[in-house]
């Protein structure tokens, strides 16, 4: 479970190696990448908009 | 990019065809025991190689008659005043050159390159559902026939620009906006059905062995893409439905006097329209991911970290549609998200390029035709990029709005960008649809005439935006005539460097220096073990893939 | 051997063309705060990307020319680094949180429309704007003033070519004046680059925004907003002035409507109303029915000789006062006052050979109207 969030947060950043790589894709499930990332994206979304409603202040 | 027609089958051809575990036995299984001639061997093939053709070919096409909706408009700016071209001309001419360019050639062209190379990259022998892509590609030409047609309707086409803005594209648009409405249905029923059966080959035909890890990012990115047009293609389908209901069945989705809002629909459209830029620039970072490693000899640096960028661009793409609705009044807090969110796009699509440059460096590269374009896609869409990086700053966007600033902008990632990256992508597999490599002569001089002209007609575009020159207009003030003068000297001089690529195409179909199984010596893909030309039907018996071949 | 010198004589007199009449290649610095940020928010961000760029193209054409293939280099085989990767990826990330930062608190500045001094209604309208200062009784529109001939190549163009209008919006500087705005037909757009005020007019929704200007002087803008067939013929000028000056402006504007609500009640002359009425036809009717009107059908049906407007006086009022719904023609009861209406419907009742001979009065006007 870890090492599919660690890999979609790598994913946001646009960096992964290939090791890790080589094991999401022999190990991963792509379902459970693919609720993850949408999970995370989510999460994404609600912390800029907490980030732009502090800031509009 | 209109290859030469597969040869028909035959015995000898599919015989020849030694590599990818064909067999013997393989070539008495075909299916189809006459094909039917002339015509209606392209109205009813369902091959993807054909299909494929079919749909670079239109698309060609339609990039010239778009190019020459172009020439319009840029004649009429070549100097102040009104010359040749009334105003409401004018208008249908920018609308017009808009929606053939982004759906009729750089999606069109997209689709032929994956019909023709993703089964050959994933070792399939067809589409996974060639019915179906038959009559994808088959809308298209009835889709821009009726299109096209409404210039010639009374009131004339469509001359609401091509984000057709309610409700100057409802109220107050001419009466052939319905039809209008109908060829962009069926444009998107066409993509969706493309994207379908794309996103079917590639989960479910690849070669034994070949794991999702394994395939070239041509095959990634056109996965991805076709993940986006399916989510965003229904979005324009029910605006576009909602404009029909405003115009003939008296709705008010976009009209206030009704309880409507025409923010309404500039939210609809660009939620469609953000991903739709990425379903143009997604697919082309795949072409030039295959391009570079090839010519600079050298496996592309960061392969997984293109993948994994690849997919957090395609979400992060529904998240920034407003950035370009800065002006419209948003509430504050929603600017300053819609700003955060579309400066941080930048950074996956940033990392692209560092592992572009990254990939040259220590390599051992050489500067055939298909690697000039791609070389070039690096440097000029990096500059679309940072104006882009600039259009993010929300306050300064408020200055640089629908002023020429952003013409430039999204010129510079789609015609270096985009069609830059289709003109490589075209050059790389020439050799591969015809057996022949292109002139090399001829396709420098295409290449430097390109560069020249692009450059010419679209960087001076930035300094009249900055100016204050607003967009879509048929005539200017005074200080922006010597930059709307480069760049219609520019946009000619760009336009007729474009016949040498039909030029060097068509020279190519016909002959030329033969072309090997592998045709460059860099190129490590599936493609390239098939013989050059491939034949008709190719790994009608799976090849096995060896993980040599993959990208570690 | 003479054909690039010829090609450099020709780019050398393209640029001093330009620094002949260009005033600039770059944003204007503006004279309010506001731009002043903007533009500096726009430097800032225009350098970094420079650096950016020297950089990484720095990288990419050494390498395109130090290991040429011909050259005979041998590939490398790396293919990753993650530290590197982090690396490239940290650092635009903290410089964009670093560019975040001072937009953010010019982008909230800019939406701050409070504690303003005056307010004005800015009105988008196919193809002209209207300004009505709130709580002063002045309103009135401002059309493009450069004559068809200029467009038409005809006559010699002026320096301000389609930059200029009959009546500019007049503005004191040093106070903070508040844009109501909003459209009666499309959008538009109402943008002067030196106030750094863009903004969208919504028909049926009311935009903010607000300006504050540090000098005196003229700023010229165009409709920014594809707006139909006229979009680029509706410019926008603002007179900036001393504020003095601006009190006597207003006062004599203010005078200047009493009297004109005078004239309602009075019995006009025919050749009175003609000559009103030419004006008012010429800066408000003519960019659609043309200046003969001939009109340009079928978007714009021709006033010559149009028998339904020669034969039902009452129809041709409706269709002014009211407008025509669905179409372009908009209505101007409260666009035009009752002196204007009835002025440019004498007008075009007996003009080009439309010799009804009829003469509306205001009063008659006024009196539809407040039906």
């Amino acid at each position: 479970m870890w090492s599919v969030v660690k890999s979609v947060l790598a994913a946001l950043l646009g960096v992964q190696n290939d090791r890790q790589r080589q094991q999401d894709f022999s190990n991963g499930k792509p379902v459970a990448f693919i609720i993850t990332a949408v999970v995370v994206t989510m999460m994404f979304v609600l912390l800029l908009a907490g980030i732009a409603i502090y800031a509009a202040g | 990019m209109a290859p030469k027609l597969p040869p028909q089958h035959s015995l000898q051809h599919s015989s020849s065809a030694v590599a990818g575990g064909q067999s013997q036995e393989g070539q008495s299984h075909y299916p189809h025991a006459a094909q039917p001639k002339g015509l209606m061997r392209w109205l009813l093939t369902t091959n993807h190689k054909e299909i494929g053709s079919l749909y670079l070919i239109f698309s060609l096409t339609m990039f010239f008659v778009g190019g020459i909706f172009a020439l319009v408009v840029r004649a009429e700016l070549f100097q102040p005043g009104l010359q040749l071209v009334e105003p409401e001309f004018f208008n249908q001419m920018t609308t017009m050159h808009g929606l053939i360019m982004v759906f009729a050639a750089v999606m069109p062209a997209f689709t032929g390159l994956a019909n023709w190379m993703i089964p050959l990259q994933i070792g399939a022998p067809d589409m996974a559902l060639p019915r179906l892509n038959n009559f994808s590609f088959w809308l298209l030409p009835v889709a821009f026939t009726l299109l096209l047609s409404t210039l010639f309707m009374p009131g004339g086409g469509p001359n609401f620009g091509w984000t057709f803005y309610a409700p100057l594209s409802t109220t107050y648009a001419p009466a052939s906006t319905t039809f209008f409405i109908l060829a962009l249905h069926m444009a998107g029923i066409s993509s969706i059905l493309g994207a379908i059966n794309i996103i079917a080959t590639i989960l479910n035909m690849r070669a034994p062995g070949m794991r999702m890890m394994d395939m070239p990012l041509f095959v990634w990115t056109w996965l991805i893409t076709a993940f986006l047009l399916i989510a965003v293609m229904p979005v324009l389908a029910g605006v576009i439905t909602m404009m029909l209901m405003d115009i003939n069945f008296g709705t008010s989705f976009f009209d206030a006097a009704g309880g409507g809002d025409p923010v309404l629909f500039q939210h609809l459209f660009w939620f469609f329209g953000h991903p739709e830029v990425y379903i143009m620039i997604l697919p082309a970072f795949g072409i030039v991911s295959a391009i570079i490693p090839t010519f600079a000899r050298k496996p592309l640096f960061g392969y997984a970290s293109m993948v994994y960028a690849t997919g957090a661009i395609a979400l992060l793409s529904f998240l920034v549609w407003a950035h370009h609705m800065f002006i419209v009044g948003l509430p504050l807090t929603a600017e300053l998200f819609f700003m955060y969110s579309t400066m941080l796009i930048a950074v996956p699509t940033g990392v692209k390029v560092f592992n572009w440059v990254t990939t040259l460096f220590r390599g051992s590269i050489s500067f055939e035709p298909p690697m000039l374009f791609a070389l070039a896609f690096v440097v000029l869409f990096t500059i679309g990029g940072f104006s882009g990086l600039m259009l993010a700053i929300a306050p300064a966007d408020f200055q640089y709005h629908d002023t020429y600033f952003v013409v430039a902008h999204f010129h510079y990632v789609l015609v270096p960008g985009a069609i830059f990256a289709i003109m490589a992508g075209v050059y790389y597999w020439l050799p591969k649809w015809t057996g022949h490599y292109p002139n090399e002569r001829l396709a420098q001089c295409h290449f430097w005439c390109s560069i020249i002209g692009v450059n010419l007609t679209f960087f001076p575009m930035h300094f009249a935006g900055l100016a204050g020159m607003p967009r879509r207009i048929p005539d200017y003030a005074l200080q922006f005539a010597d930059f709307n003068l480069l760049s219609s000297i520019g946009a000619f001089f760009f336009g007729a460097s474009q016949l040498l690529f039909v030029l060097v195409v068509v020279l190519c179909v016909r002959g030329g220096q033969k072309a090997p199984a592998k045709a460059w010596e860099g190129a490590v893909d599936l493609e390239w073990s098939v013989p050059s030309p491939a034949p008709l039907h190719t790994f009608e018996t799976p090849p096995v893939f060896h993980r040599a071949q993959s990208h570690d | 051997m003479r054909l690039p010198w010829q090609w450099l004589l020709t780019i050398t007199s393209v640029a001093s063309l330009s620094q002949a009449h260009a005033s600039s290649w770059n944003m204007p610095v503006g004279v309010t705060d506001t731009s002043r940020n903007i533009f500096g928010l726009h430097m800032t961000i225009f350098w970094v990307c420079v650096v950016i760029g020297v950089i990484v193209f720095g990288v990419m054409f050494y390498s395109l020319f130090r290991y040429r293939h011909s050259k005979g280099a041998k590939a490398a085989r790396f293919h990753e680094h993650t530290s590197v990767e982090v690396l490239w990826t940290a650092i635009p990330i903290l410089i964009l949180v670093g560019m975040a930062v001072p937009a953010t608190a010019t982008l909230k500045n800019m939406y701050d429309a409070s504690e303003a001094d005056l307010d004005i209604m800015i009105t988008g309208q196919q193809w002209r704007w209207r300004y009505e200062y709130l709580g002063e009784d002045i309103a009135y529109t401002s059309n493009l003033s450069t004559t068809r001939e200029q467009i038409r190549g005809e006559s010699e163009r002026d320096e301000h070519y389609l930059l200029d209008v009959d009546e500019p919006l007049v503005l004191p500087i040093n106070r903070k004046v508040r844009f109501l705005m909003t459209s009666d037909d499309v959008i538009h757009s109402w943008w002067v680059p030196e106030l750094a005020v863009k903004q969208d007019t919504i028909p049926g929704f009311i935009n903010e925004n607000w300006v504050q200007i540090n000098e005196p002087g003229i700023y010229r803008g165009q409709c920014a907003e594809l707006c139909g067939v006229n979009h680029g013929f509706m410019p926008i000028v603002v007179h900036a002035m001393e504020e003095a000056e601006f009190e006597t402006w207003l006062e004599e504007r203010k005078e200047a409507a009493e009297q004109e609500a005078m004239g309602v009640d009075r019995e006009w002359a025919i050749e009175e109303l003609m000559a009103r009425g030419e004006e008012v036809y010429q800066s408000i009717c003519s960019s659609c029915h043309q200046g003969e009107g001939q009109g340009a059908p079928p978007a714009f049906p021709a006033l010559a000789g149009n028998e339904q407007l020669i034969n039902e006086l009452d129809w041709h009022l409706d269709r002014v006062i009211n407008g025509v719904s669905g179409a372009a023609m908009p209505a101007f009861r409260n666009t035009l006052n009752p002196v204007e209406i009835a002025a440019v419907v004498t007008y075009t009742r007996n003009a080009w050979g439309n010799e009804t001979g009829d003469t509306v009065q205001p009063a008659t006007v006024a009196e539809r109207i407040a039906q």
